[in-house]
C-alpha cells in the first residue's frame, strides 16, 4: 500500500539532447500540433546529435537525472 | 561581473494561459547574477523588443534571456534587439516556453510552471558561460565551376554567364554535350535535341 | 551547344577532368586536368583530313558500338569543340611507334604527339555538379537478354542512334546483325529499373515516356510495323506526358504487362518469351528487333567526385540534395549545387529546371562580394592540442586539417602538428569537440562549459 503511494508521488526526472535540426524541430512541432506528453523531460538544444560528449550524459547521471535521451 | 536580465514573455494567452508568468519572472530574480526580470505581453512585438533594449541600458546588463516562444522562430529576432542596443547577439539565449511548455502540457499549469523554471534557471546558467562572438569575412571569388557538359551543365553554365559572371564548364569527354546530344526527337512534343 | 561554346563568360574545357578540389563555400581551389589530346587547339582547324585518312577503326562510343571511328577523331560531325582528338589506346603511332599519317597530312601542322596533359588551378565562388546518368549495365546481369551477345537486342541508345538522320543508318531502323528493316520491335522495360535482384530498387522515371516515343517512331517509319512493349507499369506523370502515351497506343502499339522470362534466337528471328499478367497467360513473341530499356545509374567517376567535394549519395551513388523538398538543389557542402541526373534519375524537362534552379543559387551567392561566416564553429586551443587527428576523420565537413607550428620550448625551437579549423567549412556541429581527447577543441556558442552548465541547472 505504502510502496503503491510512493510509487505514484515518484517523478523521474529526463534529461533530453535534441539536435537544434530535427529532433528539437520536432518537439517543437509536438507543441505545434498540441501533443500533450508528461512534462517530466528537460529539453537541452544541441546544434546535432554529434555534439553530445558522454561527459554531458555521465553529469546529467551525477545530477540527478533518471533517465537521458539522446535525439538527433 | 555579469548582468543578466530576465524577459518572460506571455505570447498573450498562448504561454501566460498555462504558465504562471508572473510566479516564473519572480523566480528568475533568485537565479545567480540575475540582476532583472520582467514579463511582457508579446516580447517579439515592438514595444516588447523596446522594452529589452531599455532594460539593458538601464540595468547595464550583459547577458539576456528571453524566455518564450522556440529560438527556431525568434531567436534571430532577439539576436538583432540585443545587438541594437549595443550588446553582442551572441550573449543570448532563449528559453523555449511556448512549444515545449504551455502547448505541450496545457493541463498541468503547476507543472509547466516549474518546468517553465527549470528551462529559464538552465539558459542563465548557459549564457552565464556565453563569450561575445563575431561573424568572420570572407570574400568571393565572382566566377562559377561547372562540372558535366551535359544538358544541365550547358544550361546552367548559360544562365550564370548570361547573369555576367564568369564560369567554367569541364567536360571529360572531348565534346560537350552529354547523353542529350545522341538523341533524335524528344518527347512529348517531338522536338529536336540539338 | 555552340551558344556555350562561343559565350564570351564561359571557357570551355572538354577532354579536362576536376582532379582536386579545397577551400570552401566563395573560395573554392580546383585543380583540372586538361588531359592531352595530341591537337594543338590553337592551330588545328577541324578540316577533318586527318580522320579521314587515319587507318585504325575502332568502335565509335558516340554510336553506342554501331558504327566506327578513326583513331584520331571528333565524337561527331556537331561536335563542340571540332577538334579531334587521338585515342592513345588504339592510334600506331602511340600503341606500336609506326604511322604517323595524321601529322603528315595535317595542313595545319597541328597533330603534336609530344603534348603533354596540362594542369590548371583556378579559384571558384559556386561549384555546380551536373555529371549526369550513364545506362545500367545490363549485358553483364542479364543472361535471360542474352547477356548483349545477340546482335539485334540493342539498347535504347542503341536504338535512339538508329533513329537519328545523322546517325550509323541515316535514321533508318535497321537491325545490326543484317541491315534488314524490323517488322516486330519489341521493347523490354524496367531491365535494370524496379528490379533489386539483378538491379536497382528505384524507377528510372524518363523510360516511359522515351520507350513511348521509340513505339511511335517505329510505327512511323515502318508501315505495318508491329510494336510489343513489355511494362512492370505506365508511369507518365508531366504535362501532356499521358495524351502522348496515348497517342502511342492509338497509333498500334500493343503494351502487354508482364516482364520477359527469355530471349532467344530461332533462325533469322528473336524469341521473346514473356507473360501477360493481365490476362494471366504466357506470351511468346516472334521479334526482329528487341530493345532493352536499361535503368539510369550515375555516371561513373560519382565516387571520386563525392569524395573531393564532400557530397553524401544515396545508396547507388546519385548525390544527395541538402533536403529533399525545400533544399533540392543545395547539397550539405555550401557552395555546391546539384543539376541534372546526378542527383536522381530524370528526363530532359526536369534536368533543365533544375539546372536552372542550381544556377540561380550560384548566381545568388557570386552576386554578394563577401559572405559572413557563422561565428558558431569550431576553435582549437592549440596549445593543448597534441595534433592527433582524431578530429581530421571524424570532421563530415573537411573542415578540419593539421598544420605544423613552430613554438619554443626550454630555449629550443621545436615544430609539432595541431588542428586547424577552417571557418568558412565548419558548420558548427561539434563531433570533432566531441571526438578530442584532451579537450582542445570546443564548439563557440556551444562550449563544453555552457552545456555541462546547462545540465547542472536543469538537474538542480
Amino acid at each position: 500500500m505504502s510502496i503503491a503511494a510512493e510509487e505514484k508521488q515518484w517523478e523521474p526526472k529526463i534529461v533530453a539532447f535534441c539536435c537544434h535540426w530535427c529532433s528539437y524541430a520536432a518537439a517543437d512541432l509536438a507543441g505545434l500540433s498540441r501533443l500533450q506528453y508528461p512534462p517530466n523531460v528537460r529539453i537541452i538544444r544541441v546544434p546535432c546529435s554529434g555534439r553530445v560528449n558522454p561527459q554531458f550524459v555521465l553529469r546529467a547521471f551525477q545530477r540527478g537525472a533518471d533517465g537521458v535521451l539522446v535525439a538527433g | 561581473m555579469k548582468r543578466v536580465g530576465v524577459f518572460v514573455c506571455h505570447c498573450g494567452s498562448n504561454i501566460a494561459g498555462v504558465v504562471d508568468v508572473k510566479k516564473v519572472a519572480e523566480a528568475a530574480k533568485e537565479f545567480r547574477d540575475v540582476v532583472f526580470a520582467t514579463d511582457y505581453e508579446y516580447m517579439c512585438s515592438d514595444p516588447g523588443q523596446e522594452l529589452i533594449r531599455k532594460a539593458i541600458n538601464e540595468h547595464q546588463l550583459n547577458r539576456v534571456v528571453v524566455a518564450s516562444c522556440s529560438p527556431r522562430l525568434h531567436e534571430e529576432t532577439f539576436r538583432r534587439c540585443c545587438e541594437s542596443a549595443g550588446l553582442n547577439p551572441y550573449l543570448f539565449e532563449m528559453a523555449n516556453l511556448r512549444e515545449q511548455v504551455a502547448w505541450c502540457h496545457a493541463k498541468d499549469k503547476e507543472a509547466a510552471t516549474a518546468k517553465a523554471i527549470e528551462l529559464i534557471r538552465g539558459a542563465v546558467a548557459k549564457v552565464r558561460r556565453s563569450a561575445p562572438l563575431t561573424p568572420g569575412v570572407v570574400p568571393i571569388t565572382k566566377k562559377a565551376l561547372v562540372i558535366g557538359g551535359g544538358i544541365a551543365g550547358i544550361q546552367a553554365a548559360l544562365d550564370i554567364a548570361d547573369a555576367g559572371y564568369k564560369v567554367t564548364l569541364v567536360e571529360r569527354e572531348p565534346t560537350i554535350g552529354g547523353a542529350m546530344v545522341k538523341l533524335d526527337k524528344t518527347f512529348p512534343t517531338l522536338d529536336c535535341s540539338a | 551547344m555552340v551558344a556555350a561554346a562561343r559565350h564570351p563568360n564561359i571557357e570551355l574545357l572538354t577532354y579536362s577532368e576536376v582532379e582536386d578540389v579545397s577551400g570552401y563555400v566563395g573560395n573554392f581551389e580546383v585543380t583540372i586536368r586538361k588531359k592531352a589530346r595530341k591537337v594543338d587547339a590553337t592551330k588545328c582547324r577541324g578540316c577533318g583530313v586527318c580522320w579521314e585518312k587515319c587507318p585504325t577503326k575502332v568502335d565509335s562510343e558516340f554510336e553506342q558500338g554501331l558504327a566506327k571511328r578513326k583513331a584520331i577523331y571528333i565524337p561527331f560531325a556537331q561536335a563542340v569543340p571540332a577538334i579531334p582528338v587521338i585515342d592513345q589506346e588504339h592510334c600506331l603511332y602511340f600503341t606500336k611507334g609506326r604511322c604517323g599519317v595524321c601529322q603528315k597530312v595535317c595542313p595545319a601542322k597541328a597533330i603534336d604527339y609530344e603534348q603533354q596533359d596540362e594542369i590548371i588551378k583556378d579559384k571558384f565562388g559556386a561549384i555546380i555538379v551536373a555529371t549526369g546518368f550513364e545506362l545500367f549495365n545490363w549485358r553483364e546481369v542479364y543472361g535471360e537478354y542474352g547477356y548483349g551477345k545477340y546482335p539485334d537486342v540493342i539498347d535504347s541508345m542503341q536504338f535512339e542512334r538508329l533513329n537519328v538522320s545523322s546517325g550509323p543508318t541515316g535514321g533508318k531502323i535497321l537491325r545490326p546483325s543484317d541491315g534488314r528493316e524490323p517488322k516486330t520491335v519489341v521493347f523490354i522495360k524496367c531491365v535494370g529499373s524496379r528490379d533489386e535482384a539483378k538491379g536497382k530498387s528505384y524507377c528510372s522515371r524518363a523510360c516511359c515516356m522515351y520507350t513511348a516515343k521509340h513505339a511511335h517512331q517505329v510505327l512511323e517509319k515502318i508501315p505495318g510495323a508491329q510494336v510489343i512493349v513489355f511494362y512492370m507499369d505506365i508511369r507518365t506523370p508531366g504535362k501532356a506526358y499521358e495524351e502522348f502515351l496515348e497517342r502511342t497506343i492509338h497509333e498500334g502499339a500493343i503494351y502487354v504487362r508482364g516482364r520477359v522470362s527469355k530471349v532467344f534466337p530461332e533462325g533469322d528471328k528473336l524469341i521473346v518469351k514473356g507473360e501477360d499478367t493481365l490476362l494471366g497467360r504466357p506470351v511468346e513473341v516472334a521479334a526482329d528487333l528487341v530493345v532493352v530499356v536499361p535503368a539510369m545509374v550515375p555516371s561513373r567517376g560519382w565516387d571520386k567526385l563525392a569524395k573531393m567535394l564532400g557530397l553524401q549519395t544515396d545508396k547507388d551513388g546519385f548525390f544527395q540534395e541538402a533536403h529533399p523538398k525545400l533544399r533540392p538543389v543545395e547539397t550539405f557542402t555550401a557552395g555546391v549545387f546539384l543539376a541534372g541526373a546526378c542527383q536522381g534519375p530524370k528526363d530532359i524537362p526536369d534536368t533543365v529546371a533544375q539546372a536552372s534552379a542550381a544556377a540561380a543559387k550560384a548566381i545568388l551567392l557570386l552576386s554578394k562580394d563577401e559572405m559572413a561566416t557563422e561565428p558558431m564553429v569550431a576553435s582549437v586551443d592549440q596549445s593543448v592540442c597534441a595534433g592527433c587527428g582524431l578530429c581530421v576523420e571524424v570532421c563530415p565537413y573537411k573542415a578540419i586539417s593539421l598544420t605544423t607550428i613552430a613554438e619554443r620550448v626550454g630555449g629550443r625551437e621545436i615544430t609539432r602538428q595541431v588542428a586547424t579549423v577552417n571557418t568558412g567549412l565548419c558548420q558548427g556541429c561539434g563531433s570533432c569537440a566531441v571526438t578530442c581527447p584532451s579537450s582542445a577543441m570546443n564548439l563557440k556558442g556551444f562550449t563544453n562549459e555552457q552545456i555541462l552548465a546547462e545540465v547542472d541547472a536543469i538537474c538542480l
